[in-house]
């Protein structure tokens, strides 16, 4: 990728999160029922100081830049729900749990994934029966109900691992499962199929016919082809292991991003929604960055098209 | 190879016949000798299923019969996956065969719009929307739009993207097509060929999409309700049953069947959908 196109896209990332932003911030402050809204009323005075305090009272516009000043600083202003702690806090004490969870099942997905597909499309029989049949049925299972098995079985029934909380890599291991596996088995799917398309090119029959090894040919002339539908699902699998956290966190008590965002939007915290919305939609576009890094890497001809 | 040419049948037969099943159950649910959904029985707490006998498939720690509250489950969630579905299509096509139709630059800047949001976290987003519409359900149930509603307008949003992709292709296709030029070189106007040439001739790939997304808005809605956000007790679906025996998992009371019978299900259910939807996408390829 060229360094225009990289700037361009970088460009594109940064809009994005401020519309985001900028929608979210005018829903939440276009939302009857304020902040200070409780069972008990408050007396007008203290109302409004703390409308005064919190800058309520000036005008929406003024607001909107005074929220873009603190989104430059990634302040997003105090929690509602947790009055002494800010959101920034907040985001910065679960972030880090929450990219360990993420960057460990993507991780997982992409080596388990990428390996049952090559291996399958180059084995066939057996084997590709199996990881075929295994990834229809991974893929029906939803991330819950892969952890409540796992917390069931490994936990419980076994006692291997802790079922809950976070204090190492201990905790995060059957976290990065039921994220992870779903996932590998789509990568899976896919790798199976670039791969079985490259090896049934000519390209490869030509690479066999002057006599290298299997293992030349895989590594040299089958590898990066079929990686490529894998680069280009790298985006939405990551989408789909930021939307799988929500649930994973929850399910595990890994005090993260996801765990909070859902309190958040369970309790009507919503100055920290919007800051793990605005959070998420960075995450997400970074990775999509990636992806699309990744797939002009492999492939010249992707870049080339768009 | 040779399973690419051949299908193997057996699945499909499967999937049908669980899903067929299950439909006429979840429908004959109220006739079938079940105690009520809601029934809580304080003398037959946590029973283990006993497969032929009273209770089937065990009880909740309320007491509550899960063979009822999953048949009852069975018929939220086939629901809001149709109805969910169909909201998808009916946000996408139209304007997936829009774009289509239009062409030059409107069709690159609806479609680079639809790019836009595939970058962008949906799920979290349209969470972010529903606590926000929390605000304002009395105001909603006034109007006589209930949370189901809202869950279903919100399902469409997250699902018309791939809807809107593949009705435009298909448009693009069928633009070129020798009728579509005849009734555009005969003076029809764009909405008139939209509605009467190309709207009818998307319809098989309309139903592929349904299948298509069907499972995913299944498992969306169970996935929400597992939050807590998306369909609200007592309504029962296999989301919340799911959640609940979440819930009752604990190290010292061994409930197996409050996650493994509705996870059963779900899982079942997905996958029946699944290979019932490739193989309709395989067939019409």
């Amino acid at each position: 990728m060229s360094g225009g196109r990289l700037l361009r896209r970088c460009g594109a990332l940064l809009l994005t999160v401020l519309v985001v932003h900028a929608l979210a911030f005018l829903l939440v402050r276009g939302t009857r029922g304020g902040p200070f809204d409780e069972e008990r009323e408050l007396a007008p005075e203290v109302r409004a100081a703390l409308e005064e305090r919190f800058g309520l009272r000036r005008p929406l516009h003024e607001q909107y830049f005074t929220a873009l000043a603190g989104l430059a600083r990634c302040d997003f202003g105090p929690s509602l729900r947790y009055r002494d702690t800010s959101v920034r806090a907040i985001l910065a004490d679960s972030l880090p749990i929450s990219l360990a969870v993420g960057a460990g099942a993507l991780t997982i997905a992409l080596l388990l994934g990428v390996a049952a597909g090559l291996g399958a499309a180059q084995r066939g029989g057996f084997a590709e029966a199996l990881v075929l049949g295994g990834s229809t049925l991974l893929l029906a299972l939803p991330g819950f109900v892969l952890a409540g098995a796992a917390v069931l079985f490994f936990s419980f029934r076994l006692g291997w691992l802790p079922p809950a909380g976070f204090g190492g890599v201990r905790h995060l291991l059957l976290p990065w499962l039921c994220l992870g596996l779903p996932l590998a088995a789509q990568i899976a799917r896919l790798a199976h199929g670039g791969a079985r398309e490259v090896l049934a090119s000519a390209a490869v029959r030509a690479a066999r016919a002057r006599g290298l090894s299997r293992r030349a040919v895989l590594r040299h002339h089958v590898l990066r082809p079929a990686l490529v539908p894998v680069a280009a699902f790298f985006g939405p699998a990551a989408a789909a292991a930021l939307t799988g956290s929500l649930v994973i966190e929850q399910v595990f008590a890994l005090p993260g991003l996801g765990t909070h965002f859902v309190q958040a939007a369970l309790n009507r915290d919503f100055t920290l929604a919007l800051g793990a919305t605005v959070v998420f939609t960075a995450l997400l576009g970074l990775c999509t960055l990636l992806s699309d890094l990744m797939l002009a890497r492999l492939d010249p001809r992707a870049e080339a098209l768009t | 190879m040779s399973s690419a040419q051949h299908p193997r049948r057996w699945p499909q037969r499967l999937a049908l016949g669980w899903l067929i099943a299950l439909a006429a159950l979840a429908l004959a649910a109220p006739w079938l000798p079940l105690p009520d959904v809601e029934l809580m029985d304080a003398q037959a707490r946590l029973k283990a299923p006993a497969w032929n006998a009273a209770p089937v498939l065990g009880t909740d720690p309320l007491g509550r019969d899960l063979a009822a509250r999953v048949l009852a489950g069975a018929r939220v969630s086939l629901l809001v996956g149709v109805l969910g579905a169909l909201v998808a299509l009916l946000v996408g096509v139209p304007y997936g065969a829009t774009a289509g139709l239009l062409g030059g630059r409107a069709d690159r800047s609806m479609m680079r719009a639809a790019d836009a949001l595939e970058s962008v976290p949906m799920v979290v987003i349209v969470l972010f929307l529903l606590a926000l519409l929390q605000e304002y359900r009395a105001e909603l149930a006034a109007l006589g739009i209930g949370r189901m509603h809202v869950f279903l307008a919100a399902v469409g949003l997250l699902f018309w993207l791939p809807a809107a992709r593949v009705a435009r292709a298909e448009t693009l296709r069928l633009r070129g097509q020798a009728f579509v030029l005849a009734a555009q070189a005969g003076g029809a106007p764009r909405r008139r060929v939209l509605a009467r040439h190309v709207l009818p001739n998307l319809a098989p790939s309309i139903g592929t999409l349904l299948m298509l997304t069907l499972p995913r808005v299944v498992l969306m809605e169970a996935f929400l309700s597992f939050l807590g956000l998306g369909v609200e007790p007592p309504a029962v679906s296999w989301g919340i049953l799911a959640a609940d025996g979440m819930a009752a998992l604990n190290p010292l009371v061994d409930c197996w069947w409050l996650i493994a019978v509705p996870s059963f299900f779900l899982v079942a259910s997905l996958w029946a959908l699944d290979v019932l939807a490739r193989a309709v996408a395989a067939r019409e390829r």
